[in-house]
């Protein structure tokens, strides 16, 4: 009985070690395919995402998650050259060339765009016989249909409706029937033939191009939101996207993975034949005109928290990474160079300033800060920039003097903003002006109080909020501080229920001078648009309605170095910085493209396959002596129980 | 004892209602539902689409008016006719509603994160039941002496590390120094999921041993002055035998009501565990649903846990009653 055990005991202690030793560590599901079909090898990219798309409905979704995936399905009209970025450029995608600008007598416009013929949307069952079928003029019909639909709730909407011809109208009707009817036409879109029409727009709006670049005007199939409805074990259309771009959707496993498969017909771009900077003739000059995706596959594998995806990138499992704040200083040294080790190990370390802007608000209906112009220019002639960079941005983030970020037509490199390098004597002569010496108000004898409302959700939000409050401070006004969670702080700013805020900011949704802009036209105040700081400005107001319309060329670039001029002299925010990104290559996935704005960039991207194997292998060898020690310790537990035990006489 | 059973399932009733209130005022009062469509939608949500999705959302009546989140005082209403109510019936049939992020039937998230929670939970729950009798028992047997007050020390140790320390020490030893399972990921693959969950399975288990082993010593330690354990012991009975018969036995009693109550939260998985490791379970849905203020998961959620909580609790005094022959339900 006893020998029984110990064999029973035996067989299973060897059985989980046979099982050890058949383990390996990497976490990726198998790829779709080993071999392509030419015998050469299946490439398989691995990378991050934070979380679970909402959605992927390319009218739908509105956040960077949704669209880091969607842009590798669908493709628009337009994209991002994926060369120029200073200023950004677009360039045809389905389009055949850029769409033509008719301007008519009534003051309305109409762009008329010819499309590539022979693409084609993915394979899929929604189609008859499983066969994607071309894409033409009617789906693009249908996607400016689907913009109105209110239920599909496009968060655009409320903008394109202002400008584009009859979606308003028909999201109201919608929403009185209770129903979008698909059968009748929106008047946005007439088209002249299958792969020809033309967009009506009720007034001048040169930056519908942009939109026409972004996710919301990709083509959608019918059949396939037909098709997919959620009933009879289908996943609805936002689970199962079918577009035409050079990714199809394998599968999506919710909280773990998204994998991508190139599509076999994709064919409406190749490489650039050229506008890369000269430095990079040698890699891509054999690339151009090259056919599109070079990747066979994208796993995107759903990371919440950092500290994992940090692990999985070091251990080769991830071709590229951000850098978190975790491990930022183990990652890039005082000179914002990459560690010795890192490098050692072939990984490339790249810095991009992205096109957004972060500041603290004023809010201009406020009786006391609204009419003071002096306070205002005081308060932001007092805060240290470069010291809250150092201490809540690792010093890394690019200063903001002006509104505008790098890259966006009318960014003005070397711009220096008279209230924005701290001085703090003249900030105090500017607050004697404002009727406050050295903090005091003459009314009560007593310091100045104001009041910032800041967004505090952990310990790092605290102590920015006391740093803002001490650089107010050292004026001698009192500055009070109000935590608000995000969705307060959300409600505070919209119904203007604050005197000042910090870590307000705005990202590009397209690099026009206008998309920022407009955060200060006097008829976006909340509920109409984001004006949070209620900034009124007769000569502003008409310098943004004259360059808003505009073409690009000297004579709008001088009214956005006016306008610029007047939000720096009006100080409605203290302008903080332009937000850098730091990103981590490993040595076997080479850069194309540094274009933030080009989100569906992957088509571009190549891996080396091989040297990834063997840097995998390198960095992930399994040590037995853990085992064995472990085995020892055991043993030794063991063998001191049994003569414990023996002693006591158990 | 059917009596009872009426009883007790009638009591339930007014206890969820009164948690989900709870829920309701922390959603609806604390957090207004406009401030929840603004979390959905992002900062960018223009006015008109944060209304367009109150009303898909059913927080809009016919004639585009906020339902009144308790009691409707608006004339010639029902005064049920609210928020509060429209989700009780609901949930009384057992309707849990869809996502307000995604629009995905609760249900069906909650099917899909079955079987990857009871994948860590279930078999951590059973070896850790085992190592923390087998450990509590050791204990008990050597009490009062150096192991023992090792043991206690180690115990509370255990007891007071966050299980996000173990998590992360884990991970860095599984990805630096041994490399044997992957340090992150999920993947229902047969026998070979094994080497996904060996690690948090590894984890959990650990991360409990410290409060089970210090509590089933304390009920233990209450036998093991018992009586019948020195009658035991007076008739030549081995340590052994004293220990994993007469003792083990009679301090199961105390033992079940504590592990049967635990036994419908398996489903629920857990919370950082599956977030740190990428298990789409139901821990990782809870998490992700609070992270992004997803009302819908959330209040089904809360209705399933308490469900369980009260079902527990039923159950572990049915056990307690069929175990121990003094106890009567009455």
């Amino acid at each position: 009985m006893n020998g029984n055990r110990t064999s029973l005991i035996l067989s299973c202690t060897l059985a989980v070690l046979l099982a050890l030793a058949g383990c390996n560590n990497n976490p990726h599901p198998r790829p779709l395919r080993e071999k392509r079909a030419d015998g050469t090898p299946w490439v398989v990219s691995h990378l991050r995402i934070p979380d679970d798309p909402r959605s992927l409905d390319p009218q739908f979704s509105y956040d960077t998650l949704g669209h880091a995936v969607i842009a590798q399905i669908y493709e628009s009209l337009l994209q991002y050259s994926p060369f120029k970025t200073d200023p950004y450029e677009l360039e045809p995608c389905l389009a055949e060339g850029m769409p033509r600008r008719i301007k008519n007598p009534d003051g309305t416009e109409t762009y008329e765009i010819r499309l590539k013929r022979g693409v084609f949307f993915h394979d899929d069952p929604c189609f008859p016989g499983g066969h994607g079928r071309e894409v033409t003029a009617a789906d693009f019909v249908y996607a400016f249909q689907r913009i109105a639909d209110p239920a599909v709730e496009c968060p655009v909407l409320s903008t394109l409706q202002e400008f584009v011809a009859g979606l308003g109208p028909a999201y109201v009707e919608a929403r009185k029937a209770g129903k979008f009817d698909y059968s009748k036409p929106t008047g946005a879109i007439t088209v002249r033939d299958a792969y020809t029409f033309q967009l009506h727009l009720l007034k001048a709006y040169p930056q519908i191009q942009y939109w026409l670049a972004m996710p919301f005007t990709a083509p959608v199939p019918r059949e396939a939101v037909e098709y997919y409805n959620g009933k009879n074990g289908r996943d609805p259309f936002k689970f199962h996207p079918v577009g035409c771009g050079p990714y199809r959707c394998a599968e999506w496993a919710r909280s773990r993975l998204i994998r991508l498969v190139r599509n076999e017909r994709y064919s409406a771009t190749r490489f650039p034949a050229g506008g890369w900077p000269k430095a990079d003739d040698a890699r891509f000059t054999s690339l151009a005109g090259a056919p599109l995706p070079f990747l066979d596959e994208i796993q995107f594998a759903v990371i919440r928290e950092n500290i994992p995806a940090w692990l999985l990138f070091r251990q080769g499992y991830l071709d590229r990474s951000g850098v978190g704040k975790d491990v930022f200083s183990s990652v890039i040294t005082a000179g914002q160079t990459l560690s010795n080790e890192l490098r050692a190990r072939g990984i490339t370390l790249y810095r991009d300033v992205e096109p957004g802007t972060f500041y603290s608000q004023f809010n201009t209906d406020d009786p006391l800060l609204g009419k003071n112009l002096r306070l205002r220019q005081a308060l932001s002639t007092a805060y240290n920039e470069d010291r809250a960079n150092e201490l809540f941005g690792n010093g890394v983030q690019l200063k903001a003097e002006q509104l505008l970020p790098p890259g966006v037509v009318g960014y003005e490199p070397g711009f220096k903003n008279p209230y924005r390098t701290q001085n703090l004597d003249q900030a105090r002569k500017l607050l004697a002006e404002a009727g406050y010496p050295n903090g005091i108000d003459p009314n009560t004898g007593q310091p100045l109080v104001l009041t910032m409302d800041v967004v505090a959700s952990g310990a790092e939000d605290r102590q920015r909020a006391e740093f803002d409050q001490s650089q107010i401070e050292q004026l001698g006004v009192r500055c009070k501080i109000e935590e608000n969670t995000w969705a307060r702080f959300q409600d505070k700013q919209i119904n203007g229920h604050f005197q000042m805020n910090t870590g307000s900011g705005w990202n590009a949704d397209y690099p026009d001078p206008e998309n920022f802009f407009f955060l200060f036209y006097s008829k976006n105040v909340p509920p109409q648009g984001s004006n949070y700081v209620r900034f009124s400005h007769p000569e502003f107001d008409r310098l943004f309605e004259q360059m808003a319309t505009m073409d690009n060329g000297p004579e709008r670039l001088e009214i956005i170095r006016r306008m610029n001029g007047i939000l720096v002299e009006q100080c409605p925010v203290i302008y903080s910085f332009h937000p850098v990104a730091f990103t981590l290559n490993q040595p076997w996935l080479a850069r194309v493209s540094s274009n933030p704005m080009l989100t569906g960039g992957l088509k571009y991207v190549r891996l080396d396959t091989a040297l990834r194997a063997q840097k995998i292998s390198e960095w992930n060898r399994a040590p037995a002596w853990p085992l064995w020690t472990l085995g020892a310790v055991l043993a030794l537990l063991l063998g001191y129980a049994i003569q414990w035990a023996r002693k006591q006489n158990v | 004892m059917l009596n009872y059973l009426i009883r007790r399932l009638l009591y339930m009733v007014p206890i969820l209602l009164g948690v989900m209130f709870i829920t309701f005022a922390l959603f609806n009062v604390v957090n207004t539902p406009t401030q929840m469509a603004y979390r959905i939608l992002g900062p960018k949500a223009s006015v008109q689409a944060i209304d367009n999705w109150l009303n898909n959302h059913g927080y809009l009546d016919a004639e585009g008016q906020k339902i009144p989140t308790y009691f409707n005082t608006a004339p010639g209403k029902s005064l049920f006719d609210s928020l509060y109510f429209r989700s009780m019936k609901r949930f009384a049939t057992f309707d849990l509603g869809t996502s307000f992020a995604t629009d995905e039937p609760v249900l069906g998230m909650l099917k899909r994160g079955a079987i990857p929670s009871l994948c860590i939970t279930l078999p951590a729950f059973v070896v850790g039941l085992f190592l923390s009798l087998c450990a509590s028992l050791l204990l008990v047997f050597v009490r009062d002496s150096l192991i023992d007050r090792w043991g206690a020390v180690l115990c509370v140790a255990g007891m007071s590390i966050p299980i996000t320390v173990y998590v992360i020490f884990g991970q860095w030893i599984a990805a630096n120094l041994l490399n044997w399972f992957p340090a992150f990921g999920f993947n229902l693959e047969g026998f070979s999921t094994a080497r996904f969950i060996a690690l948090p399975v590894v984890i959990m288990i650990v991360s409990g041993l410290g409060v089970d082993v210090r509590m089933y010593r304390a009920i233990f330690l209450e036998e093991v002055r018992a009586e019948y354990i020195r009658t035991a012991q007076a008739k030549g009975a081995s340590h052994a035998r004293v220990l994993l018969v007469h003792m083990l036995k009679n301090g199961m009693i105390s033992i079940i009501t504590l592990v049967v109550a635990a036994l419908p939260f398996l489903i629920m998985g857990t919370l950082v565990l599956e977030s740190f490791f990428g298990i789409p379970g139901l821990g990782n849905l809870m998490t992700n649903a609070i992270q992004t203020s997803d009302f819908g998961v959330i209040q089904a959620d809360v209705y399933l846990g308490s469900l369980l909580y009260l079902f527990g609790l039923l159950i572990t005094d049915l056990c307690y009653a069929a175990v121990d022959p003094r106890i009567r339900l009455q």
